[in-house]
């Protein structure tokens, strides 16, 4: 079943009208429909078929490959391999889904060089050996055993490429309704001539007519529920897949009974500049409001603002203008989040308290609040500068934002003060300054408590003992969390203003800079230092903290350490952080070329190998033994050579022109008479002749030798 | 067991009327809106991407509006059908079909479709050959194998009627490709219209049973020197003709137990008052048999197709002038047909070969005890078996031992690795062949 004329460039051109690449749809519709007009075939035996399948074969798998590496595949998937999650699973989905449309989309242009072969072969259709493998396998198994081959079947492929065309034109959101007219229209040209002749043509208009209206409502319909569901589908499952660190609200293992396990991968990578400081702590968000187990954003929930890039694009990112830094920390992160409106990776940025500026960050959008959180929205990996030095930070002073009729950053549940002030009454620091009574503070938590991730079950469940006042009166003992929490409450309680953060420690060398694993997750206190006006970390935990995690390292960590490690190289290349992404295609190149070169080169000096292994078939062409061309040769080293379209007889006139020849004149004369009777003669020569012909010829050549 | 099997036999009932019920409907055109509908069914999915979603109403539509049209077809045609007796497995034959417009009106734009019986195994069947197939299904390996469908008889196109005027008739001449042996039974004609767009046909069928039996493939063979002597034949010429061709008269005897009926001379009964029979001149001549083995595990077996196939071969290219030639094997029960020398002809053999079937209810030892029956008036025997195995090997000895020279050919599925032990035919192992399921055609050249 072919085509009828002109269908295959109108669908072309539609797909390229649709998809974004009408050049070059109209290109290969040109390339296409001018066999029409170019009489010239290109004479294709089954195996450069089978060759120029397996070309497009590797092109489509080449181009699938790209397209998943450029959609983020691998990384996505690598992360729901090592992170298995609702998120992880619907960006993995996410990637494939994009790698899919794009692959539609090119469908055209891979498969371009099998439709032309077929167009500009003389062969009406290509066999099904050529496409399938086992039926190729299976004709040269009995082309080898010398059995009669299996019927070969010839299928004309123009029709499945116009389907390909019409599926790759529809690889592209709905704008408007151009695609379903294009559509109709290009059916009804391909319908036409199948018609059944056997109605007329008023029929088959109303048919078609009534199956695009009907269609056309159809479609309508479909997009309708579809905009209806996606309505609804974002808030209801943003509440399930978002497990990253959220600016708004933190959820404590305070309270949480037994062991806590924790996982050593590599999250973050920093390097600081040579001979400049590293900064122990990266936080990610502060806290203001607690109500057991959690802390809140409270006021600084839905305070963020956007930070302006200057100069734009161009990666400079200055948090606060005019603050003096004094180091820098090359940071390598993951933004594990994805925006739900823009579909791109984002997460909160983890850096220094006393952050001043970031530079070469590849964000879209960078966002803050109130409480400190920084909110980037970009690649899934980024690697930026962090300019920093103690003074300012980006945090609002205490207070601010806060109700007017209680400030949150001195906020106190009032469940915990009994608790809070019972320990207060052991610091004896009434009238003390603030700064000594942070020291009674840290001192307290630092001879009196040690750090634990095992939580014991309590003696008795009735009291109405929180799990923070066991902490601080029974067990104490506990993780991160417990200090941070008791920190900022006993602050707040000696009306210090205290926030609480999370955030990693900075401790683990690796190489020249530093590494962050997820067990090195921390909390802690950011308090107000009333007389340099600046938020300060103050950390409580007992510095063992440290040593217990590291002792719950794997033995095997190394192991684990190499794959974050190919991750974090894979992960570079594939959100354009390292210069290879450009490259990734032009790898194909070789391959591809190499390929093609064996398709059209091989194939050519096969065939000339073939024509010149063959001796020519002399028994066809009686009279090319002729000793008379011996003698053309020899006039021709005269400088009378014979034009291609010259008779012998002609030309012999010519060259005998010399004077002095003309004692040859009447020998050559009659030696081209035997010559022609030789070459032409059904009968050919007889014996005699054959013999004079040859004795003469001998003779002439020693006269034109000597005269020479 | 059945439990599970019956569902998917089945689900086996159900795809496959739905891809015959589709093949008949569906127009080319028909199948490529078909495909569409289904891709954009996964693609249309995505209606955030991708605007595919819009292509699937407008197909479905197509498709929606063509089965409506089905819906609205009646035809009053009559046909008639001149088929041949026979026909050969793998060999295209045509036939002529005429029909006859019984309408007021022109028909045009109609195409031929032919009924053929539902040869879908019923269950017992079906089973047999799912276990068979699933012994032979090594687990796990490549294999190059075809495994023929043994439901599907012939192969017959579609084919354009040209218009018919009103209470008139067209003949068209159909090609048809038989693919197995047996009886093929046509059950009627249907005459397809589609719709105006060309995707799915609507039928009108008229019911015009016939059957046409398909002989089995048949090879050339090279001249065969058979071995073996003339020997007696009791019963003489009689055995071999028909009755009253030449037969020479020697003398009158008592009726012994086992004289054929027709040589009793009744004058003689009457005159003496107790049976006399007609004596005639002993016969000496050339009587092969030709065994076949019926006996294999598979139902549906390549193989045994084949070894039908050779034993064809044998019976079509042997001189049955001056020779008889039996073919022995079983199937309901024991059987022996005689051919040659006017007593039969090898198309009746090709006949009876056409329908043979596997035997699985009985034992091998059947086939051996009617040979060895034979064994004492047959001067050669050919035996085309489907193993080479202790049963069969014994039954050659056997033969060889009561003095009859003897041809084996064992059809087996795959060429076996290592080669077949010749066994009891290693002392002549140029009358030992193993012929290769698919390249029967070379092996033979080699006898």
């Amino acid at each position: 079943m072919k085509t009828p004329p002109w269908l295959l460039a109108a669908g072309l051109l539609f797909w390229g009208w649709q998809s974004g690449f009408l050049t070059e749809g109209a290109a290969m519709a040109v390339i296409l429909e001018s066999s029409r007009f170019i009489k010239v075939r290109w004479e294709l035996s089954d195996d450069d078929i089978a060759r120029i399948w397996t070309f497009c074969t590797l092109l489509f798998l080449g181009v699938a490959v790209f397209a998943f590496t450029n959609n983020s595949g691998p990384g996505n998937f690598a992360q729901l391999f090592a992170t298995p999650s609702v998120n992880a699973e619907r960006i993995a989905g996410n990637s494939s889904a994009l790698t899919a449309v794009a692959l539609i989309r090119w469908l055209p242009m891979v498969f371009f060089l099998f439709i032309a072969a077929q167009v500009f072969s003389p062969r009406k259709g290509i066999a099904l050996e050529s496409i399938s493998f086992f039926m190729r396998r299976r004709q040269q198994q009995a082309r080898k055993s010398g059995q009669p081959l299996p019927s070969s079947r010839q299928v004309n492929i123009s029709y499945p490429y116009f389907v390909t065309c019409l599926l790759a034109a529809s690889s592209h959101p709905a704008e408007n309704n151009t695609f379903f007219w294009g559509l109709s229209a290009l059916l009804a040209w391909a319908l036409w001539s199948q018609r059944s002749r056997r109605f007329g043509l008023m029929i088959w208009a109303g048919a078609l007519g009534m199956v695009i209206l009907s269609g056309y409502f159809g479609q309508r319909g479909i997009g309708e529920l579809a905009r209806l569901a996606e309505e609804y589908n974002p808030q209801w499952l943003a509440h399930f897949i978002n497990p990253r660190t959220d600016p708004r609200e933190t959820r404590t293992d305070i309270g949480h009974i037994g062991q806590l396990k924790l996982s050593g991968k590599i999250v973050i990578r920093l390097k600081p500049e040579t001979g400049a400081a590293v900064p122990a702590y990266l936080r990610e968000a502060s806290y203001r409001v607690y109500r057991s187990p959690s802390w809140f954003a409270g006021s600084s929930k839905d305070d963020f603002t956007g930070v302006s890039e200057e100069p734009l694009n161009s990666g400079s990112w200055p948090l606060l203008p005019g603050k003096t830094n004094t180091a820098v920390v090359n940071i390598a992160c993951y933004l594990n989040g994805i925006n739900l409106q823009d579909r791109n990776p984002e997460g909160l940025l983890p850096l220094p308290v006393d952050c001043g500026q970031l530079r070469h960050l590849p964000a879209y959008i960078l966002q803050k609040n109130s409480a400190g959180a920084m909110l980037a929205e970009g690649p899934g990996l980024v690697i930026f500068d962090a300019d920093f030095g103690s003074g300012w930070t980006i945090d609002s002073p205490p207070g601010l934002g806060s109700p007017p009729s209680a400030n949150e950053d001195l906020a106190v549940p009032d469940v915990e003060k009994p608790v809070l002030d019972q320990v207060i009454s052991q610091l004896h620091v009434a009238g003390q300054s603030d700064e000594q009574k942070r020291l009674a503070v840290d001192r307290f938590f630092g001879t009196n408590f040690k750090y634990s991730l095992w939580q014991e079950k309590p003696q008795s469940a009735n009291t109405n003992e929180t799990p923070l006042g066991r902490f601080l009166l029974n067990t104490r003992s506990g993780h991160c969390e417990y200090f941070a929490t008791a920190t900022v409450l006993l602050l707040r309680e000696l009306h210090i203003p205290a926030r609480y953060a999370t955030g990693y420690a900075v401790h683990e060398t690796s190489g020249h800079g530093y590494v962050v694993r997820l067990r090195d997750a921390h909390a802690w206190c950011l308090v107000w230092n009333n007389r340099d006006g600046v938020w300060q970390n103050f950390d409580t935990t007992p510095a063992t903290w440290i040593a217990e995690e590291a002792k719950r390292a794997s033995p095997l960590q190394f192991l684990s350490d190499f794959w974050s490690w190919l991750q974090f190289q894979f992960a570079k290349v594939r959100w354009g952080q390292s210069h290879l992404q450009s490259y990734v295609l032009w790898t194909l190149a070789p391959p591809l070329g190499f390929f093609l070169y064996l398709i059209v080169l091989r194939t050519s000096r096969r065939r000339h190998r073939q024509q010149t292994a063959e001796p020519p078939d002399l028994s066809h062409w009686p009279g090319l033994d002729s000793e008379f061309y011996q003698l053309e040769r020899k006039l021709a080293e005269r400088g009378v050579a014979r034009q291609p379209s010259e008779l012998l007889s002609g030309w012999l006139s010519r060259a005998l022109a010399a004077p002095a020849l003309a004692d040859l004149r009447g020998p050559l004369q009659e030696l081209l008479q035997l010559h022609y009777r030789y070459r032409f003669d059904p009968r050919g020569l007889c014996a005699p002749d054959r013999e004079t012909l040859n004795r003469e010829a001998k003779a002439c050549l020693d006269r034109l030798t000597r005269a020479n | 067991m059945n439990l599970i099997w019956r569902p998917v036999y089945r689900s086996y009932r159900f795809f496959s009327w739905l891809r015959y019920w589709a093949q008949r409907r569906f127009t080319r055109a028909g199948w490529f809106v078909l495909a569409g509908l289904l891709m954009t069914t996964i693609m249309g999915l995505d209606t955030q991407n991708l605007v595919a979603y819009q292509v699937f109403p407008l197909l479905l539509c197509l498709l929606l509006l063509a089965f409506g049209f089905s819906r609205f077809f009646r035809l009053n045609y009559s046909a008639t059908r001149r088929l041949p007796r026979f026909g050969t497995s793998g060999r295209p034959f045509t036939y002529c079909l005429t029909v006859r417009n019984l309408a007021a009106t022109v028909q045009n734009d109609l195409t031929l479709l032919e009924d053929l019986a539902d040869t879908r195994p019923a269950f017992p069947q079906w089973l047999a050959r799912q276990r068979a197939v699933e012994k032979s299904t090594r687990s796990l390996r490549l294999s190059r194998r075809q495994r023929p469908n043994p439901v599907r008889l012939a192969v017959i196109k579609p084919v354009p009627l040209p218009a018919i005027q009103p209470h008139q008739e067209v003949e068209v001449r159909i090609e048809i490709t038989p693919l197995r042996r047996g009886i093929l039974q046509f059950n009627g004609v249907t005459l397809a219209r589609t719709d105006p767009l060309g995707l799915f046909r609507a039928l009108a069928q008229t019911p015009l049973p016939q059957t046409v039996l398909i002989l089995p493939k048949r090879y050339l063979l090279p001249p065969i020197a058979l071995p073996g002597v003339m020997k007696y034949q009791e019963g003489g010429v009689a055995l071999a003709s028909n009755v009253g061709q030449s037969e020479e008269f020697v003398a009158l005897r008592d009726y012994r137990r086992g004289d054929p009926l027709r040589h009793i001379h009744w004058r003689s009964w009457a005159k003496t008052g107790r049976p006399i029979v007609k004596e005639f001149e002993d016969e000496f001549f050339v009587r092969h048999a030709l065994v076949l083995d019926t006996f294999s595990e598979q139902p549906f077996s390549e193989a045994f197709e084949e070894a039908v196939s050779v034993a064809a071969s044998f019976a079509c290219t042997l001189q049955t002038q001056e020779s008889l030639l039996d073919l022995l094997f079983v199937g309901a029960e024991a059987y022996c047909f005689t051919a040659g020398r006017g007593l039969a002809h090898a198309d009746q053999m090709l006949e009876i070969l056409a329908s043979v079937q596997v035997c699985s209810a009985k034992p091998f030892q059947t086939l051996e005890g009617l040979v060895l029956n034979h064994a004492n008036v047959v001067s050669g025997c050919i035996c085309v078996l489907l193993a080479w195995d202790e049963p069969r090997r014994r039954l050659v000895e056997r033969l060889k031992a009561s003095g009859v020279p003897v041809l084996v050919v064992v059809v087996v599925p795959a060429a076996p690795d290592p080669p077949l032990e010749p066994g009891p035919m290693r002392d002549d192992p140029a009358r030992f062949h193993t012929l290769v399921a698919g390249q029967v055609e070379q092996g033979l050249m080699k006898l």
